[in-house]
């Protein structure tokens, strides 16, 4: 036997996570710039459009409350129209701020430093869009709480067997623990801005938010380890609410609506949009706030790279769904399948498919998943498909049912497009003030992975 | 000034020039017997737990147990209401439909550990608290920025104004001050 | 055993090797001697076995091609022994030749006189029929090796060369590789196990079946370690560091099973349609019951709260004995598949279950055995393996 040290080759360093020579002063001096300096006059811009839509969607709302559910555009057999087609894509964009500040950092993803805070304050406001639809689609309002187990004068509780009810829970937990997630990883970018604030406002708006962080490493120990639990139980359970909001339609026994393999495609379909929302908002924030140091194209590859894939998988969903609706030999599953690619809501289907399948397939070149203008526009069209996605699901096996005498189209009227449309001025809003007035990259995170931060400079963890 | 007036010290800061040097300092700090010092620092530093002498964080058995309360008082409270309270039969399902159960169980049980993950961690770390002596320093707010601490609190067996100086300064602490109320 | 730590081989292998040929080959023949008695319990009991073997080679082709689409830098001390497994599947490709004898008494849909009177098998008969059966099985294997034999051959290429563009070759082959490697698990799955049962259908099955394998694969992975490394062979290479994240593993896709599990019983459960839940009456009504509850507690709740403290995952006794674990259970959930379309009326273990499992286990390992004896047991020349050796885990 050899006593000799065995020969061990080593890697080429890989490419820096952040680029432009970065020191700890420089990343929070960067970051925080974006927030100290002088409110920038297309701020106001966007953020007077944005409430502009926030007021169509307040208005929207209070009509649907003086009016009821009819003045949507549902019908006889369409008994579930926009109202939960948008509820469903809110949510599935929502999945990839988890994804990335949970999945990628039990994976050892060190990259996802860049865009975790960001990615998780859009899963935050795109829930917020989503709770909209349930909260609002109930007709009478008023007994909202219903949905909660609350004692009430009926003396009756909710259903716990309607899968309603458990996007109930499973939404707002998922609100609840991003929120809690998202709010641990600022606390140490807060007492940032707490020490650096220059005005007796902010100093105290900012110190009582930071709660006394002393960056101690008493204080670090539990941190990370809290962080860490935060990141393992919020992983099952970003799987688990697509899994539930699946089984709203999984449950039933509608041709179309009635396959096992829904759970996880909706979980891959969630992530796919996700993403390419993500994509869409961080091309736009890097150019405009100079993030380009930050945020660089390697990152853009690699959430790139992961449309590809969760975009396959979605590819591979549709394939089974069709192949086993003809294997089945069940004659309705067969009929709604060949209704959703030939019949009346053809186009709505060829718009999904060429959006959800073929579109991320240019992914598979390097030289197209690393330019900037393609990324830009395949990630508009994945959005666009996934909402038609759901828009297949719900309305085509809906608008032609057992009964052939109940078949009918469905339309919608100005006021779904219009509360959908009033959606993104909420998400908007809340976007830009989230800009405005917190670290959009984390600080910690992004110092913790500069090469200087290794005690033991040179030695390489990953 | 007059010393009448001057506080006691609360304790000593001193700075480290990166995170190597810190987790050098913090060993020599341990090795020293110093038990309340803490290394104050923008970001966690690999190794420093094993360099100061903490044992791991508590957190996980907190969680655990919050976990086990959430998904507990969840089957309980969906037997309760379904099966004793108001039994109704839908759709075909027994009362105890444990598999229906399974969605609702699994969120509280996630909710309640995330609460828990917080306020646990938070409770830990004696936070939310805004005063501490370590805030007396006006160099203190660059630990969030770039700079790396050693704080040691007068509550030390240890602490001696002259001799931990020394030994702060000895260990490569620079900027070495003594925290007390201006 | 003995081990050069500098070339990381092994120079003297003892004869555990040809040991296990002797007991495969003692078991094949036994199970030959099963064909002739009871022909129908043989392609069922060597169904189930053949597919629990093949099953982890597919599994390690599934974790090689990861490892090289992520650029994993950890995993790379394992991805000899993960190369290793998955070269068993062209032995295992010729092991699939006496279930072509066993068609007509493994399916029900190749009995023409019995599609003839049923409906359903009429309409599926298109895809439901031996010829094209067989094609398929020919399109899966070739698939399945040509990925083997390639990443095998820019494998052992990068042992001789520091050529570090091979990293990228073993990445371009990977991409396309996991694509064609999801469509041939999925319809193998539904051709040799879903088919067994030609009127029922799921569309998570495919994903399912893939769930199992992956998890056995790193089962037997964790386990060859262990022993290996109970014989003082890459200590020091794969370190506790590892161990940690192979329980990780274990944990995750367990968990993962679980998944694909309950989705699939849920919503047939709920559904309530008799053409989909006869499949799950089956499985509950008669004494498969226990099986049914073994598999809910034994191949998920005994390993998720076993594997769940980190101390766990790094205990080599822990990991040992849950490797050893889920392999069974593998195993069960497999048998569980197969066995009631031959015995519905309930739990029926016959002695060809294990002689087969022996029979085509003595052969696999010592196809793995032989491989691991004959090469570095970690890619020397890999530009990640330095990493890899030093990674630690946190």
């Amino acid at each position: 036997m050899s006593t000799e040290a065995p020969h061990i080759p080593t890697s080429p360093g890989a490419p820096p996570l952040v680029t432009g020579n970065q020191t700890f002063a420089s990343v929070t001096e960067n970051i925080c710039r974006i927030t100290e300096r002088k409110t920038p006059p297309v701020w106001y811009l966007a953020l007077g459009a944005a409430m502009s839509l926030l007021l169509v969607l307040f208005g929207s709302i209070g009509y649907l409350f003086w009016e009821g559910t009819g003045i949507w555009g549902l019908n006889n057999p369409v008994g579930w129209g926009w109202a939960i087609i948008n509820f469903v894509w809110w949510v599935g964009i929502g999945h990839a701020g988890t994804l990335i500040s949970a999945i990628l950092f039990l994976l050892r993803q060190r990259w996802r430093t860049s865009i975790n805070r960001f990615a998780e304050a859009m899963t935050l406001f795109a829930i917020s869009c989503a709770l909209i639809f349930p909260g609002i689609h109930v007709g009478r309002i008023w007994v909202a709480y219903w949905m909660f187990p609350i004692p009430n004068q009926m003396q009756m509780w909710p259903n716990f067997r309607s899968p309603l009810l458990w996007d109930v829970f499973a939404v707002s937990t998922y609100f609840a623990a991003s929120l809690l997630f998202w709010f641990t990883g600022l606390i140490p970018d807060l007492a940032t801005f707490r020490d650096r604030a220059t005005s007796k406002i902010k100093k105290y708006i900012f110190g009582f938010l930071a709660l006394g962080w002393r960056g101690g490493n008493r204080q670090w120990r539990h941190y990370e380890l809290a962080y860490l639990i935060l990141a393992g139980i919020s992983t099952p359970l970003v799987l688990s609410v697509h899994s539930v909001v699946s089984t709203d339609f999984a449950i039933s026994i509608i041709p179309g609506w009635h396959t096992t393999i829904f759970p996880p495609y909706f979980v891959a379909g969630a992530i796919f949009s996700g993403f390419a929302m993500v994509v869409t908002l961080t091309i736009i924030a890097r150019k405009l706030f100079h993030l380009e140091d930050f945020i660089t194209v390697n990152h853009l590859e690699r959430m790139n790279k992961i449309i590809l894939l969760t975009g396959s998988m979605v590819g591979y969903a549709y394939g089974m769904e069709f192949f086993i609706a003809w294997y089945s030999g069940n004659i309705y599953e067969q009929a709604v399948f060949l209704n959703r690619a030939f019949g009346q809501y053809a186009w709505a289907y060829w718009i999904m498919i060429s959006c959800n399948v073929i579109v991320p397939q240019l992914f598979w070149f390097r030289k197209l998943r690393t330019s900037i203008p393609v990324m830009f526009i395949a990630s508009l069209l994945i959005n666009v498909g996934m909402w038609f996605e759901r828009f297949v699901i719900v309305v085509t096996s809906l608008a032609q049912d057992f009964l052939p005498a109940n078949w009918d189209y469905y339309r919608p009227t100005i006021w779904d497009i219009s509360t959908f449309v009033g959606s993104f001025g909420l998400f908007f809003t809340l976007f830009l003030l989230f800009i405005r007035f917190l670290p959009m990259i984390s600080i910690t995170e992004v110092k913790a992975v500069l090469p200087q931060a290794d005690p033991h400079q040179g030695g390489s963890h990953e | 000034m007059n010393k009448q007036i001057m506080r006691e010290a609360e304790g000593m800061l001193a700075e480290f020039a990166g995170p190597g040097n810190l987790l050098e300092a913090a060993r020599e700090m341990r090795k020293a017997g110093y038990t309340h010092f803490d290394c104050h620092s923008p970001f966690p530093i690999h190794g420093m737990d094993a360099a100061m002498g903490l044992k791991r964080s508590p957190l996980g058995w907190i969680v655990g147990l919050a976990a086990l309360f959430g998904t507990s008082a969840a089957l309980g409270l969906q037997w309760w209401t379904g099966s004793i309270d108001y039994p109704l039969v839908i759709s075909g399902k027994p009362l105890f439909s444990f598999q229906a159960y399974v969605p609702v169980t699994f969120a509280l049980g996630v909710l309640l550990s995330a609460v828990a993950a917080l306020v646990g961690m938070l409770a830990l770390n004696g936070l939310p608290r805004l005063h501490h002596p370590v805030f007396h320093s006006e160099r203190f707010g660059k630990f969030s920025d770039d700079a790396f601490f050693i704080s040691v609190t007068a509550d030390d067996p240890l602490f001696d104004a002259e001799k931990t100086r020394e030994f702060l300064q000895h260990i490569g602490g620079k900027n070495v001050e003594v925290l007390r109320e201006s | 055993m003995q081990y050069d730590q500098h070339t990381y081989r092994l120079t003297d292998t003892g004869n555990y090797g040809t040991v296990a040929l002797i007991v495969g080959v003692v078991g094949l023949i036994g199970s030959a001697v099963g064909y002739i008695t009871d022909p129908a319990q043989f392609f069922h009991s060597y169904l189930t076995a053949f597919f629990f073997w093949l099953s982890l080679g597919l599994g390690g082709l599934f974790f090689v091609m990861l490892h090289h689409l992520v650029g994993a830098k950890w995993s790379v001390v394992l991805r000899r022994l993960s190369e290793n497994i998955m070269m068993t599947i062209p032995v295992m490709a010729m092991l699939f030749i006496p279930l072509l004898f066993g068609i007509k008494e493994l399916f029900h849909w190749s009995h023409p006189e019995l599609v003839a009177t049923d409906h359903l098998l009429q309409s599926k008969e298109p895809y439901l029929n031996v010829t094209f059966f067989i094609l398929r099985a020919v399109v899966y294997f070739v698939i399945w090796m040509l990925l083997a034999f390639l990443l095998n051959r820019y494998s052992l290429k990068q042992d001789q060369a520091h050529d570090n563009k091979l990293v990228r070759t073993l990445r371009v082959i990977s991409a396309p590789g996991m694509i064609l490697f999801a469509l041939s698990i999925t319809f193998a799955g539904f051709d040799w196990l879903m088919s067994l049962d030609a009127h029922w259908y799921s569309t998570i099955f495919g994903v399912y079946v893939f769930s199992g394998n992956l998890l056995g694969m790193l089962a037997f992975l964790t386990f060859s370690i262990l022993s290996l490394q109970s014989k003082n062979v890459l200590t020091g290479v794969i370190t506790p560091e590892h161990h940690h994240d192979l329980g990780k593993l274990l944990f995750a896709f367990t968990v993962f099973w679980a998944y694909m599990a309950f989705s699939q019983y849920f919503l047939i459960w709920y559904g309530n349609i008799p053409e989909e839940t006869v499949w799950f009456l089956e499985r509950w009504e008669s004494s498969w019951k226990i099986i049914s509850l073994l598999l809910v507690f034994g191949h998920f709740a005994v390993p998720f709260f076993v594997l769940f403290p980190a101390g766990a995952k790094r205990h080599r006794g822990v990991l040992m004995v849950i490797s050893i674990w889920l392999l069974i259970m593998h195993w069960v959930d497999l048998h569980w598949l197969v066995m009631p379309s031959l015995h519905p009326h309930g739990i029926h273990f016959s002695w060809m279950d294990p002689v087969t499992m022996i029979g085509l286990g003595g052969v696999f390992v010592w196809l793995f055995r032989r491989r691991t004896a004959a090469k570095p047991l970690v890619p020397v020349n890999d530009p990640g393996l330095g990493d890899s050796i030093r990674f630690i885990n946190h």
